[in-house]
């Protein structure tokens, strides 16, 4: 995924995109101050320069599905693995509730449910049937809306065709209206996110920590 | 909201409720599930109709689905009137209400499993091999039970991918 940070204007439009598409239970203010609140993406702000002159930087952050994930090895019960498409995939039933990988991670991007998930009435109503309902005791992260991947591949299988570039649009992405955000197969040269990622502009977020991370964030230009 | 605490409840009351639970899913999974009607598979299939005539989307969508009652009436607004299991049918569609079936088949949310029903049919699984021959069954029954161990055999014989996010998600 590419992340253009000259287009994202902080509008939350993929935040609330992805509550309603990966089932997020909702947060009240008291569990939201033990830092209990389920967001698998979030808009973080900068500020840069003084005032007047001042600029704020949005960042959306999600789970950066890295290559030489922090999660990854902590985990006792290999809940949490990189699959053979690279995704760093997150196994409820497998999961028994050890917190390592969230505490592990950097990027603060995993969510650990406490309790069973609650929704006010009729929000059940809208629960996607493509996503599971996570219990008490396990983890849950960004899965880069693997319901989609699924899908298109599955639906590309019975076509006999290949997945065209940007066919798989995870809610995020779909959802931005400044088109901030491009997710496409970093293996294929010619995708448009791996022109991305190799432009000039990429940077990883704390690509010091050598993580591998698959989120690259365009900088902004001047 | 009211939440209880699972960490609070002790380890002899935990293991009483797992183990009520599974002796519970081992009844229902071995009982007879009652249907409003007697429903006959093997008479439907004996005239020539095929499974994805009635549940539709085996072969294209990921649930097979349940036939409408209207679809029902296509042929016994005419047919077989006369018989008993066929007039509740006719009752229900005169009521403009659905015949309210009860699942046979199915995994519980716990499981987190997303079953597709189209890439298994177009790989060329019979529907017997799950759901047994119900060309000599009449009303469906749970023949044949899933573990994790059922599918995953499967899928190593026929190189199908076993990896976890396959079907958990």
């Amino acid at each position: 995924m590419a992340i253009d940070l000259d287009r994202c204007t902080g509008c939350q439009a993929c935040v609330a995109a992805c509550h309603a598409e990966n089932n997020l239970p909702l947060s009240d203010p008291e569990s939201a101050a033990k830092g209990r609140a389920f967001h698998w993406i979030r808009v973080d702000r900068y500020y840069e320069g003084e005032f007047p002159s001042i600029r704020v930087k949005h960042m959306p952050v999600l789970c950066q599905q890295c290559d030489e994930a922090p999660c990854e090895p902590v985990c006792p019960v290999y809940a949490t693995y990189r699959n053979d498409e690279g995704l760093n995939v997150q196994v409820y039933n497998r999961c028994v509730g050890t917190r390592y990988c969230a505490n592990n991670c950097p990027y603060s991007v995993r969510f650990f449910n406490w309790f069973d998930p609650v929704w006010p009435e009729p929000l059940p109503l809208q629960h996607n049937p493509d996503v599971s309902i996570r219990m008490t005791g396990v983890m849950e992260k960004c899965t880069f809306c693997i319901q989609r991947i699924q899908r298109a591949e599955r639906d590309a299988a019975s076509e006999h065709r290949q997945v065209a570039d940007g066919e798989i649009q995870p809610a995020c992405v779909q959802s931005c209206p400044a088109e901030a955000m491009t997710f496409g197969d970093l293996n294929d040269p010619e995708s448009k996110v791996s022109r991305l990622a190799a432009s000039g502009r990429a940077t990883r977020l704390l690509e010091e920590l050598g993580t591998k991370s698959k989120v690259f964030y365009l900088e902004r230009s001047e | 909201m009211l939440r209880t605490d699972p960490w609070s409840e002790g380890l002899p009351k935990r293991c009483a409720r797992i183990t009520a639970l599974f002796l519970l899913h081992a009844a229902l999974s071995l009982a007879a599930v009652n249907q409003p009607v007697q429903f006959p598979h093997n008479t439907h299939m004996k005239l020539g109709l095929a499974c994805v005539d009635c549940h539709t989307g085996a072969d294209i969508r990921a649930a097979a689905g349940i036939p409408s009652v209207t679809k029902c009436m296509l042929c016994h607004a005419k047919l077989a009137t006369n018989k008993p299991e066929v007039k509740k049918v006719i009752q229900y569609a005169q009521k403009g209400e659905e015949i309210p079936w009860r699942r046979v088949y199915g995994f519980s949310s716990d499981a987190h499993v997303k079953f597709r029903h189209a890439p298994h049919f177009e790989a060329n699984i019979s529907c017997a091999t799950c759901h047994g021959e119900m060309s000599q069954e009449t009303v469906a029954v749970r023949s044949i039970d899933f573990t994790m161990g059922t599918c995953l055999t499967c899928h190593r014989q026929r190189k199908a991918s076993q990896d976890c996010a396959a079907c958990h998600y």
